[in-house]
């Protein structure tokens, strides 16, 4: 018996034709389709009609992409094979119901292939379909094989909704910056570490190094590594010294006293316990103001040779910029350490009389001399006076001098220019030569110089007119 | 006769309809409580009783277990994560059930607006016309409008993608063509599929 069932709306009616497999039950269930047709008025004039292939076509088709619409999420098709029906969204708010329509009868052939049916559909007329599709698979009386499978589309298939292009962008783009700023690191130099040293570091080989001969052949391992101490603790005691050297002095001999007492205190009670040196230990210390022991320096090679079992290297102040000369005033000491555990510690007499003599530096020239004839004539008698009075010098290197005459050929005062020669400034004759400290005359200054040779140089400070 | 056991409630039956979608937890995904909201606030803007019909709807699906009455709806759709009161508390499957069967038996009520209005749109699209013209369209769009910047956090970014009226609009004429497909005799399985689209495994 042939059964009809038909669901109608207003944009679409779906007609199944179909049998029953009980012919004598007026109510048994449609189970084997026979034909099914759709029409769409409004839409298209065509009839859509098929058999079961069609009919499931579309009801895959019409749930998917009813699903699509709810959710925005685009469900990828399988390319595998066109299938009979398929819908896909169109421009404005329509949709495009594409039905292949294989020839009747005949095998599909390039001969006889038709275009794919294009029905335009307004959402209306898309949702009447898929309402009509909906009452199929709902009806139970009706292909009941054919049920409704609701199925979210998987995380997996689902397309980002922004494009791999623009999802790496940011990743590309840092690792483009690294690169370039790889490339650009590549060519600046690592910086290299060349370990600072103090300028008069270079003098402490030349000192140790007149040790070993004295030094017992049993102390020698101790020597060695209080070397090695030194070398290692070399801004602590040499390089600060060098450092002080510019520090003005404390003169106030309370405060020396105060200082002195202070730091035999400190330095007996860190001494307490420590191992008793075989010798006396002298050294030469330097103390700030507030107590601090800014540097030392051994005085005897035994001295260098246990500095270690003295509290000395654990007191020093080690200051933070090592190189920085220190401004604060000081006091220098000699400091002894006693094979009897006793400290003694003496303010030094400064042994330079001739840092604070007649040699101060020189202040500017007011009234200069500016005749050559005279300069030159100065220059012979200055050279005359010098070489009257010279004796042979112990110096090793040259003494460079700055002499300031008056236009009359006394010696208004000297100024020594290198180190050496502040040091041995009352070796040479020019102490004695100081006539006329006050003069206001005219004058000039000559670069005098005491080569390591003992030959002597003068020369105008100007250069010659 | 005595039962021995409870008799299944008549939701719990219905809601029996929506399958698990196979989550790894009990909670909605946050687009499908985006979706949810919106879908409501549509409904609202359609009709000037809505917040009140979901009540009465919610109580004839025997749903006043999951949907407690005015303040627990308003709780409900406050896991909006867009909202300007956003919930911290998720939204539990089975109230997510709740709501989709409220908002498919409403929508099934408004079909005959939904579809004049989709029809008017259709028709003002196609003439190029601006949706003015439309007199219960417009309000609609109007109150679709309003609604939406009275409840969304301006801050937010899923929001700020919504600050012209263009945008809102296209916003509200999608969600009225969603409420047309939530309405037919699968809508509710139809739209709770669509809620996990993406979220599965």
């Amino acid at each position: 018996m042939t059964i009809q069932r038909q669901y109608t709306l207003p944009h679409c009616s779906l007609i199944l034709e179909g049998l029953s497999t009980d012919a004598t039950d007026p109510l048994a269930p449609l189970t084997v389709l026979m034909n099914a047709e759709c029409r769409l008025p409004g839409a298209t004039d065509a009839i859509l009609s098929g058999g079961r292939e069609f009919l499931d076509s579309l009801v895959v088709a019409v749930s998917r992409y009813g699903q699509q619409l709810l959710s925005g999420v685009h469900y990828p098709g399988v390319a595998a094979s066109a299938p009979l029906v398929g819908l896909k969204p169109g421009a404005g708010s329509y949709h495009h119901l594409i039905v292949q329509q294989p020839p009747l009868g005949e095998p599909v052939s390039d001969v006889n292939a038709q275009p794919p049916l294009d029905v335009k559909l307004s959402t209306v007329q898309f949702y009447d379909l898929m309402e009509a599709v909906d009452q199929l698979l709902a009806d139970t009386q009706t292909l009941p094989d054919l049920t409704a499978q609701f199925q979210a589309v998987s995380r997996r298939l689902v397309q980002p909704t922004e494009p791999i292009a623009k999802r790496a962008a940011p990743a590309a783009l840092g690792a483009a910056a690294l690169a370039a700023a790889g490339l650009a690191l590549f060519f600046v130099p690592p910086p290299t570490f060349e370990p600072s040293r103090p300028e008069s570091e270079a003098t402490t080989p030349a000192e140790t190094s007149q040790t070993p001969p004295a030094t017992p052949p049993e102390t020698a391992p101790a020597a060695e590594t209080s070397n090695g101490a030194t070398a290692e603790n070399a801004p602590a005691d040499d390089g600060d010294l060098a450092r002080l050297e510019n520090a003005p002095a404390i003169t106030d001999p309370a405060a020396i006293a105060l200082l002195q007492s202070d730091v035999t205190r400190r330095l007996q009670e860190a001494w307490a316990n420590g191992p008793r040196p075989s010798g006396n230990l002298d050294y030469r210390m330097v103390v700030s103001e507030n107590g601090d022991i800014l540097g030392y320096k051994y005085e005897t090679d035994l001295a260098l040779a246990e500095v270690d079992n003295t509290p000395l290297p654990k007191l020093t102040f080690v200051p933070v910029a090592g190189a920085e000369p220190v401004q604060e005033p000081v006091a220098e000491f000699m400091t002894t350490f006693t094979p009897e555990g006793e400290v003694v510690v003496k303010p030094r007499e400064t042994p330079t009389p001739a840092a604070t003599g007649p040699t101060g530096e020189l202040p500017t020239l007011a009234a200069k001399v500016t005749d050559g004839d005279r300069i030159r004539a100065l220059n012979s008698t200055l050279y005359d006076d010098i070489l009257a009075k010279l004796e042979p010098l112990s110096a090793s290197e040259a003494l460079r001098f700055r002499v300031r005459l008056t236009e009359s050929g006394e010696v208004v005062g000297y100024e020594p220019i290198n180190a050496a020669a502040g040091l041995l400034a009352a070796e040479t004759p020019l102490p004695s030569l100081v006539t006329a400290p006050d003069s206001t005359l005219e004058q000039a200054d000559f670069l005098v110089v005491f080569t390591e040779g003992g030959v002597l140089e003068v020369n105008p400070w100007d250069g010659w007119p | 006769m005595p039962v021995d056991s409870p008799t299944l409630s008549p939701s719990s039956l219905m809601l029996d309809t929506l399958p698990s979608p196979g989550l790894p937890s009990d909670e909605c995904p946050r687009r499908a409580r985006i979706q949810l909201d919106l879908l409501l606030l549509a409904i609202e803007a359609l009709d000037l009783d809505g917040s009140e019909a979901m009540l009465v709807a919610a109580r004839e699906l025997a749903l006043e277990g999951l949907i407690k009455g005015r303040v627990h709806l308003w709780l409900l759709r406050g896991t909006n994560p867009m909202r300007r009161y956003s919930q911290r508390r998720p939204l539990q499957l089975e109230e997510a059930k709740a709501l989709v069967m409220v908002i498919c038996t409403l929508s099934r009520r408004l079909t005959v607006l939904i579809r004049q209005l989709l029809i008017g749109y259709q028709q003002l699209s196609d003439k190029q016309l601006t949706l003015d013209h439309h007199f219960r369209l417009a309000d609609y769009l109007s109150r679709f409008r309003s609604h939406f910047r009275a409840r969304m956090n301006p801050r937010r970014a899923g929001v700020i993608s919504y600050s012209t009226d263009d945008k809102l609009d296209d916003l509200a004429v999608e969600l009225l063509q969603q409420l047309l497909l939530c309405s037919g005799v699968l809508g509710p399985q139809r739209l709770w599929s669509s809620l996990f689209d993406g979220e599965v495994a």
